[in-house]
């Protein structure tokens, strides 16, 4: 009882924070901003995140990360009308809501479609929002008990499930992890002092900016592929319909809405990503629970129900290991830990002991915001709508305008922008040569923190590599990294991975 | 690398023996980046053993990827677009230079002597603006000339509103005096009668 009623406090606490007039005002902007980035298909929340952080510099932190998150989650939610009324996955997480979801529209039930999507978001963001504040208060003591060996290991485990989660060749996936990694020495070494891979360049011997990079090849790099494939835009001209799920549909729904808000906040818990993960997990489960499996793909409502929900709980729940650990589990979480360091904040178990505020009052925020997106996303679905008319060819110069502004923004220097240009081109050639730019960023992020780990490790050992396999904790995370790596290059799992992504498609 | 896109010869996967190429490339450069850095000892490391290391696992993930394209059947290489990178990065260059005015070096980096230097105008968001949102738009072939500059213009507008006047970001718009006086004149006008509406509106309101 003592556990239930310290969590209440806390979300007591965290709701004064987050229902003043101003952080409410801010939670809803980055709502908005986030359903309109998830809508629109070609821009992301990581490229909108690092537009919008110059934004954020004259709010207090607390209100910062509000609208920051806001824009991450609502993204989600409006990913899912893309991708019912396009088939378009206006989001990389709502890849499977294409396939029941178009369906379901073009057989005059968009209405219900959207209806249900949000109605399951709306349900996981409530449960995850509860799965947070109730494992934050455990999970922060048991990071108190990490050393420097752990915290090393764990983040080599994160990066390893990125390595798994990621598509195509293992042997790309984890050089590309090492490039990244590479990439974070860029700069001062801050123990000797001695610049490091600058080449005398002194624009970075403060090191590489992550919104610099996170620019490059998620704006940037994004545009010059999109430009490159042209869709057809199958937008369903029918009228949306009723948006209320009738009886029927709400019995159909209520179990996989169950089914995919545990599976997805389990796989958002884990690092490297695991959120991807979710709405395919919840989808073939679905399918595999179903009493006529040949419904799927024909608009089936479990297909739109289940998947929805996972992904809009592996969201929320992908903000518990950032929050408590420190450790960002996917690029988007990456970019948050950049913009709290902006505003001064270190992330990690301290924040909820010296900064209750900022961490109750983020967490109840996501509540009160998964109200407002189910108020953005359904009476307001005929905006959203005419959004998606806009042309490309209007639409992309004016993301460039707005990174332009944005980059130059953060540090007031033309040299970032010219640097983001750089890593525009970089992230092509990536394309280009079959690499997946996400777990780039995060071990770009990951890799100074894993530096400054393995030093302070190894000075405590003496210099004995033994630590990291002797201490229990960071052995067993270690362990458990190896048999990652084997389960990626078996050929069964392989196959089976190959599978997954060949729907994403 | 256009040329790979066509022909296989002995690489059986083009894709994998260029990215295998590529990924060398970053190696070399890492390593040749943290070369003159000590590696220090296990219990005392020196700031280039971490440098170092990567670019020599990179490198290694390189010449795996190389024997891998030689030896496997894969994909061939993507063609590479000339239009896009040029208009959209160049539109993003162009912004660069002129946002505040800035000297341009050719060389002076990488032990290459300094070759020349132009030094450019700091002509503002309302010439960068418009000029980096046209540029760009050539990347895409549909692009109307009328429509996009129309459109350039009321993107400029739109962003000095929002960051320069909502959210005063400090990012030069107008630094060389370009808007015509009257124009300013009247803007400046319509500014104080809106805040002067709106401070009596406040009034009215109760505290």
């Amino acid at each position: 009882m003592d556990f239930i009623s310290s969590l209440l406090g806390n979300l007591a606490l965290g709701m004064s924070v987050a229902l003043s007039l101003k952080n409410v005002a801010l939670c809803f902007v980055g709502c908005m901003i986030g359903t309109l980035v998830g809508v629109l298909p070609g821009v992301g929340p990581i490229a909108t995140i690092t537009m919008l952080l110059p934004i954020t510099f004259g709010i207090d932190p607390i209100g910062a990360l509000i609208m920051l998150a806001g824009i991450y989650y609502g993204a989600q939610y409006g990913g899912s009308t893309t991708a019912i009324l396009v088939n378009i996955p206006g989001e990389a997480t709502s890849v499977v809501t294409t396939l029941d979801g178009h369906q379901m529209a073009k057989q005059g039930r968009a209405g219900v479609a959207l209806g249900i999507a949000a109605i399951g978001s709306f349900i996981a963001g409530c449960v995850s929002t509860v799965i947070i504040a109730a494992l934050a208060t455990p999970l922060t003591s048991m990071a108190l008990l990490f050393g420097p060996a752990d915290y090393f290991s764990l983040m080599v485990l994160g990066l390893m499930f990125a390595v798994v989660l990621a598509r195509g060749s293992v042997a790309k996936a984890v050089a590309i992890i090492l490039v990244g990694i590479l990439l974070s020495t860029v700069g001062t070494d801050l123990e000797s002092g001695e610049e490091r891979l600058t080449f005398g360049w002194t624009e970075i011997s403060d090191g590489l900016d992550v919104a610099v990079i996170a620019m490059g090849m998620f704006g940037f790099a994004e545009i010059l592929r999109n430009l490159e494939i042209t869709q057809a835009r199958d937008v369903v001209h029918a009228a949306i319909g009723n948006l209320l799920p009738n009886r029927k549909d709400f019995k159909d729904s209520a179990a996989p809405i169950a089914r995919g808000t545990f599976l997805g906040a389990l796989l958002g818990l884990l690092p490297g990503n695991g959120a991807v993960l979710g709405p395919f997990a919840s989808y073939t489960l679905e399918k595999k629970l179903a009493k006529d499996p040949s419904r799927f793909g024909r608009g089936a409502i479990e297909g739109v129900a289940g998947p929805e929900s996972a992904n809009n709980a592996g969201a929320q729940t992908a903000f518990i290991p950032l929050l408590t650990l420190g450790i960002p589990p996917n690029a988007v979480m990456a970019l948050m830990v950049g913009a709290m360091t902006i505003h001064g904040i270190v992330p990690g178990p301290q924040i909820m002991t010296k900064q209750p505020n900022l961490f109750w009052g983020m967490i109840a925020s996501m509540w009160i915001g998964n109200l407002m997106l189910l108020v953005i996303n359904l009476p307001l679905i005929g905006l959203w709508v005419r959004f998606l008319k806009v042309p490309y060819r209007l639409m992309f110069p004016s993301i460039i305008l707005l990174c332009c502004i944005g980059i130059y923004s953060v540090n007031n220097s033309p040299t970032d922008v010219v640097m983001t240009a750089g890593f525009g081109l970089f992230g092509y050639a990536l394309i280009k040569y079959g690499f997946e730019p996400a777990p780039l960023l995060l071990a770009f992020v990951l890799g100074r923190l894993m530096e400054e780990k393995l030093r302070q490790a190894l000075v405590i050992s003496r210099g004995s590599f033994w630590t990291f396999v002797d201490r229990p904790l960071s052995g067993g995370l270690l362990a458990l990294s190896l048999v990652l790596v084997i389960i990626a290059i078996l050929p069964s799992i392989r196959k089976g991975r190959e599978e997954v992504f060949a729907d994403a498609d | 690398m256009r040329g790979e896109a066509d022909t296989r010869g002995p690489v059986k996967s083009p894709l994998d023996f260029a990215g295998g190429l590529f990924l060398l490339a970053i190696a070399v450069l890492g390593f040749g980046g943290a070369f003159n850095l000590p590696t220090g000892t296990l219990s005392g490391i020196g700031s280039g053993l971490l440098p170092k290391t990567l670019a020599v696992l990179v490198g290694a993930f390189g010449v795996l990827l190389m024997v891998q394209g030689l030896l496997f059947e894969g994909d061939r290489l993507e063609r590479w677009h000339l239009r896009g990178p040029v208009f959209v990065l160049g539109a993003v260059l162009v912004f660069a230079l002129l946002i505040r005015g800035s000297t341009v070096n050719f060389g002076g980096v990488l032990g290459i002597p300094l070759l020349a230097s132009v030094k450019l105008p700091g002509l503002g968001l309302i010439v960068a603006g418009p000029l980096s949102v046209i540029i760009s738009s050539f990347a895409d072939k549909d692009t109307k000339l009328g429509e996009i500059a129309v459109f350039s213009i009321l993107m400029t507008v739109l962003c000095g509103l929002l960051f320069k006047e909502m959210l005063s970001l400090p990012i030069p718009f107008d630094p060389a005096g370009l808007i015509p006086a009257p124009v300013d004149d009247a803007y400046v006008g319509m500014k104080s009668a809106i805040g002067h509406a709106l401070a009596g509106f406040k009034n009215l309101l109760p505290r």
